[in-house]
């Protein structure tokens, strides 16, 4: 606990998600459904726990009664008495009378809360990422190099990393170089296929911090981002560092994604299965809590033809009954009929899939009854004339959608 | 001309600082709370807010970060006969930080650093 004495910890959760649009339409980003049982920004509050740090922030906006929700039912569980919090703080206007325009302006409308609790350093997190990372190396890392801002930063194809900050660093790891989302990322110099990309995960001096932050507010060209702002304007001027994210075991670059888009949705769900799977939810030493319910053992049900489950992560409370279920993500409580197939399919909590149905490459939301010998992810044509479907062909059912009919 | 809005609840102090910076050739508008303070830097332009800290209703580091929300661009001196309030982070965004002294000239020196001189 005392390596995180003097540190105040902010989980910036306020995006809108519009890349993750149906399923932002009434929810933050973060309070999304994730991996069957747990919502994304599960993973960075675990994250959080397992470090041993108990003392959040979370600063809320769009969709907050989700995420306020959600941190009421299953993270209540810090102790007051011990100093111990999860806030979620949504803009209060009480220092301006706006929203939060950008990152960095969620924060420096909080600066308020900085002027009370005085911290010597500033970790700022985000709230729609899925890893598992050990905080307290990063700060110590920090501090061992006296930086006024250290980055996590990891290994990325480079195909992908314009979607990113693309981090270019010295031989002891200080940042000479960082370009917001290029379109032509310069690969890494020991392996040009790869870019050095910024997981928005930051330590920052707190003086450092709140300069910076002042100096951002007044500027009236900036967008109030740190990627695009913040961070580009630091390099060079002060000790920015990066920080290598690594496996703790096999010391390779960690697992890290960024949910911001429906196919990385998807993907990451695909990243949860098989027997070694790229994103091992049953490593055990580094718990993922998630929302922990009163319900029954998952039932399989075969009185002719028994239940076929390969790949597939399924919750307490589902129902299967003779169907075929292939590396698909079922939450909680959904039902499954005779004879249907799912396959690749994220299935949110209560969904029920009909006798004979066939689902394929699917986000279903949750509750939604999907008709028996009703069939989705077969025809891409026919599926898009109903549904949103992404680029990577994956099917997204919202549950303000009726099903009629057998398709 | 440069215009500075002098917002003080001593009335004294206000006028003299008023009286003094029109002599320096700047035009100058007064607010006795920070309620009206705002108010005026919504409707007129202007170039430099000197502020008090501690005055009755909204101090001048709660009306700091709401006068750069309404014109980021605005030069802020805060003027305060306290020097504690220098740590606080919401000092910060001020542009200069000046202790209250009957001898103005440290002030008129910075004012004239941050926006020039008057006429």
């Amino acid at each position: 606990m005392s390596a995180f004495k003097g540190l105040t910890t902010i989980i910036m959760a306020g995006g809108r998600g519009e890349r993750l649009f149906p399923l932002t339409r009434d929810k933050a980003k973060p309070a999304i459904i994730f991996g069957g049982i747990y919502r994304i920004i599960d993973f960075t509050l675990s994250n959080c726990l397992n470090s041993g740090i108990r003392r959040i922030y979370v600063l809320s906006q769009y969709g907050s009664f989700s995420l306020d929700q959600h941190l009421r039912v299953s993270w209540d569980l810090m102790r007051p008495e011990l100093g111990e919090y999860i806030y979620s703080i949504p803009p209060q206007q009480i220092t301006v009378d706006r929203w939060y325009r950008g990152t960095a302006d969620s924060i420096y409308q909080n600066l308020k809360l900085l002027d009370e609790e005085r911290p010597r350093q500033v970790l700022i997190l985000s709230g729609d990422h899925v890893y598992k990372m050990d905080y307290g190396l990063m700060l110590d890392f920090h501090r061992s190099k006296g930086a006024d801002l250290t980055v996590a930063a990891v290994p990325a194809p480079r195909r992908e990393a314009s979607a990113f900050g693309v981090l270019h660093v010295d031989a002891d790891q200080q940042v000479i170089g960082f370009l917001e989302k290029p379109p032509e990322p310069p690969g890494m110099p020991e392996n040009p296929d790869y870019s050095l990309v910024s997981m928005g995960i930051y330590v920052f001096e707190a003086e450092v911090l709140v300069r910076e932050l002042i100096a951002d507010a007044k500027n009236p060209k900036s967008q109030h981002d740190f990627g695009r702002n913040i961070i580009p304007q630091m390099v060079g001027r002060r000790k920015v560092y990066a920080f290598s994210f690594k496996d703790p075991v096999t010391r390779e670059p960690g697992y890290w994604r960024d949910i911001g888009q429906l196919d990385a949705y998807f993907a990451a769900h695909l990243d949860l299965l098989g027997e070694k799977p790229v994103f091992d939810l049953y490593g055990g030493d580094w718990p993922i809590r998630g929302h922990l319910s009163p319900l029954p053992p998952a039932k399989y049900l075969g009185q002719h033809k028994p239940v076929e489950v390969t790949d597939s992560l399924i919750s307490p409370g589902c129902v299967l009954h003779e169907a075929r279920v292939s590396r698909s993500v079922l939450s909680p409580q959904v039902q499954i009929g005779q004879g249907a197939e799912v396959e690749e399919a994220i299935l949110w909590d209560g969904v029920k899939i009909g006798m004979g149905a066939k689902i394929r490459r699917t986000v279903i939301e949750d509750g939604v009854n999907v008709p028996p010998r009703f069939t989705i992810g077969y025809d891409r044509k026919a599926d898009a004339r109903r549904f949103p479907v992404t680029e990577g062909g994956v099917v997204v059912v919202p549950n303000n959608v009726v099903l009629e009919g057998s398709g | 001309m440069k215009t500075i809005l002098v917002v003080d609840d001593e009335d004294a102090i206000r006028n003299l600082i008023a009286e003094e910076m029109r002599e320096e050739g700047y035009e100058v508008l007064t607010a006795d709370n920070a309620r009206d303070a705002l108010k005026i830097v919504e409707d007129q332009p202007l170039d430099l807010v000197i502020l008090d800290i501690r005055m009755p209703g909204m101090d001048g580091l709660e009306a700091l970060p709401r006068i750069l929300g309404l014109k980021e661009n605005i030069k802020v001196i805060l003027n305060t006969a306290y020097s504690v309030y220098k740590e606080s982070f919401m000092s910060w965004a001020a542009d200069a930080y000046i202790i209250k002294s009957s001898d103005l000239n440290e002030l008129k020196a910075k004012v004239k650093e941050l926006i020039g001189s008057g006429s």
